[in-house]
């Protein structure tokens, strides 16, 4: 019993990456004849979608793929020192940075994008990939600094006495004795990152608009699909394209990504 | 002022004073850059809200006419945003359920370690990994009026179904997809909670007689309390939030009907030019989605105290 609803529930969830994979490669006429069936399948509507003029896919992954470095590297570089000194030092004033940056968990982004373009307006930003990077990066601060604080306290503080007994300076104990250790809980960070930057839809497109030219993979799915709704050889194999990426990733890395995204979701 | 605060120098010798402060020096070199931008882009963002929502900035002059409370005057007497109120409120409160019944009761289903269960969860999850407007765009292919099921249901003879072409069909078919695209999550903040309760409790439950049903509702769920708590609160702030998928699903229609408060925030900012009166909206959101999520974790606190005398 226990059994048999649990895979009528898997196929109910499957179903519609079903429809999505199949209908990628079929013509208008075969969709509608039949969704669900496998006949005259073909390779052209997603060649077709690989070279729309509305959405350079290929050019979409490529600069989805930069934000998510540039975003991942800025973040860690930013977040890793910073949560340093607030779990090793135990002056008050860190204890209250650390309580400045929590706060910020609770903020969500939507209620920022408006104030958000004021300021980038203000610092001359607005429409520029630094401009977007920035915010983006700001958004994964509060978390990452809140996790790796956590997880530097674990580890012990001899370590980084012994460094200092031996001569090094605070910045290269950290780099060079810390940093490395904390592997897990960075690459915990990377994974709900990329996912952040690669589905984030409201920040790029008001930051970034459509006037620059740049569309993430996510925007691009919006300039593409949204004027052809009921076009389906455009609507399923740019779908498939946006996603398969991100499904492959998942399935490969499914433990982490799970475990990841629970850390993250609990945040609150 | 913080000056005072630091550690006294005078009777130090001359080595180990050098030592302290160079390490203060560094220790303001790891902070700065990490709390500047936090500072600029997030804690000025914050109270600037606040302060354009007083204005009547359209995004493009440089000094916005100060016009007090107009813009809340404006909003309490909108029909729109009533609508999108009462849309994002119903949202919230079934989806918010139904992520949480549906959560729960597979987390019970596949609770254990088996590689059947593994595959189970992958499933019930893998549409979290979708960006919401994929999982828009998706659905509405399938429900929409020439979608996948309809030309199913007219082949087999049958009436057009209006999955999102209805008012009432279209809310539903929603809280729907929300609900199919995120109790994934759930599912495993639950589990992540079951691994919690005490087994030995529940084996001296059956034990003493007691049926699945009971064991579940007298040692299981108050077990789970604070799970409980954390997946409700999270399931409200995220759905009060809604706006991708009712882009991508519905695009707010038929006719405006199912505009969430964050696609009305957008939309009256971004395609109207009132930022300031966006602001207005999205302060409002801000102060209810704080409130709710707090009114909600008092309510289960005292819940849970009731429980455990």
């Amino acid at each position: 019993m226990r059994k048999t609803f649990l895979w009528l529930s898997a196929v109910f969830m499957l179903v519609p990456l079903y429809v999505l994979t199949v209908n990628a490669f079929k013509g208008q006429q075969e969709i509608l004849a039949d969704p669900f069936g496998l006949a005259g399948l073909t390779l052209e509507p997603l060649a077709r979608a690989l070279t729309n003029p509305q959405f350079n896919v290929v050019k979409g992954y490529a600069i989805t793929l930069l934000f998510v470095v540039a975003v991942n590297v800025l973040s860690v570089v930013l977040a890793a020192p910073a949560a340093y000194v607030i779990a090793r030092s135990p002056k008050r004033r860190f204890r209250v940075l650390m309580l400045f940056f929590l706060a910020g968990t609770f903020i969500p982004g939507q209620v920022l994008v408006i104030p958000v373009v004021y300021v980038l307006k203000t610092l001359g930003l607005m429409g520029t990939i630094r401009g977007f990077v920035l915010f983006e990066t700001t958004l994964t601060l509060p978390f990452s600094i809140f996790l790796y604080a956590g997880y530097i306290a674990t580890i012990p503080a001899v370590l980084d006495q012994a460094a200092a007994v031996d001569g090094a300076g605070r910045l290269r104990t950290f780099w060079q004795i810390v940093f490395p250790l904390m592997r897990p809980a960075v690459a915990t960070m990377v994974i709900l990152n990329t996912f952040s930057v690669w589905n984030d839809f409201v920040n790029p497109q008001i930051i970034l608009g459509p006037g620059s030219g740049l569309y993430t993979v996510t925007t691009g799915v919006y300039a593409a699909v949204s004027q052809y709704a009921t076009d389906y050889t455009v609507v399923f194999p740019t779908l498939l394209l946006a996603i398969a990426p991100l499904l492959v990733f998942f399935v490969f890395m499914q433990r982490h990504i799970i475990s990841g995204l629970t850390a993250g979701a609990t945040k609150g | 002022m913080t000056l005072t605060r630091e550690a006294p120098v005078v009777a130090a010798p001359p080595a180990a004073r050098t030592r302290p402060r160079r390490d203060g020096l560094a220790n303001a070199l790891m902070v700065a850059p990490a709390t500047v931008l936090y500072t600029v882009m997030l804690i000025v963002p914050v109270g600037l809200a606040f302060y354009l929502s007083l204005t009547d900035w359209d995004g493009f002059s440089a000094n916005p006419a100060f016009v007090g409370a107009g813009n809340y005057a404006d909003l309490l007497d909108d029909p729109e945003l009533r609508r999108a109120a009462a849309v994002t409120l119903l949202i919230a409160a079934a989806g918010t359920a139904g992520l949480n019944l549906l959560g729960l009761g597979f987390a019970l289903l596949v609770n254990g370690a088996s590689r059947a269960n593994t595959f189970f969860r992958i499933v019930l999850f893998y549409p979290h990994v979708l960006s919401a407007l994929v999982v828009g765009f998706l659905w509405s292919a399938i429900l929409g009026t020439s979608g996948a099921v309809n030309n199913l249901v007219t082949s087999w003879g049958g009436e057009v179904l209006p999955f999102l072409s209805d008012p009432e069909w279209a809310t539903v078919t929603m809280i729907a997809v929300l609900v199919w695209a995120g109790f994934g999550v759930n599912v495993v903040l639950y589990l992540a909670g079951l691994q919690a309760v005490p087994h030995s409790l529940i084996e001296a439950a059956r034990i003493d007689g007691a049926t699945r049903w009971q064991v579940f509702r007298n040692v299981t769920l108050p077990a789970l309390g604070p799970s409980v708590t954390v997946n409700i609160v999270l399931s409200l702030v995220t759905l009060l939030k809604t706006y991708d998928l009712v882009v991508s699903l519905t695009a707010g229609g038929p006719a405006g009907q199912t505009q969430t408060v964050a696609y009305l925030i957008l939309w009256n900012s971004f395609h109207d030019a009132r930022l300031g009166f966006g602001s207005a909206q999205s302060v409002i959101l801000m102060l209810v989605t704080a409130a709710l999520a707090f009114v909600v974790t008092r309510l289960r606190r005292r819940g849970e105290l009731a429980v455990h005398q």
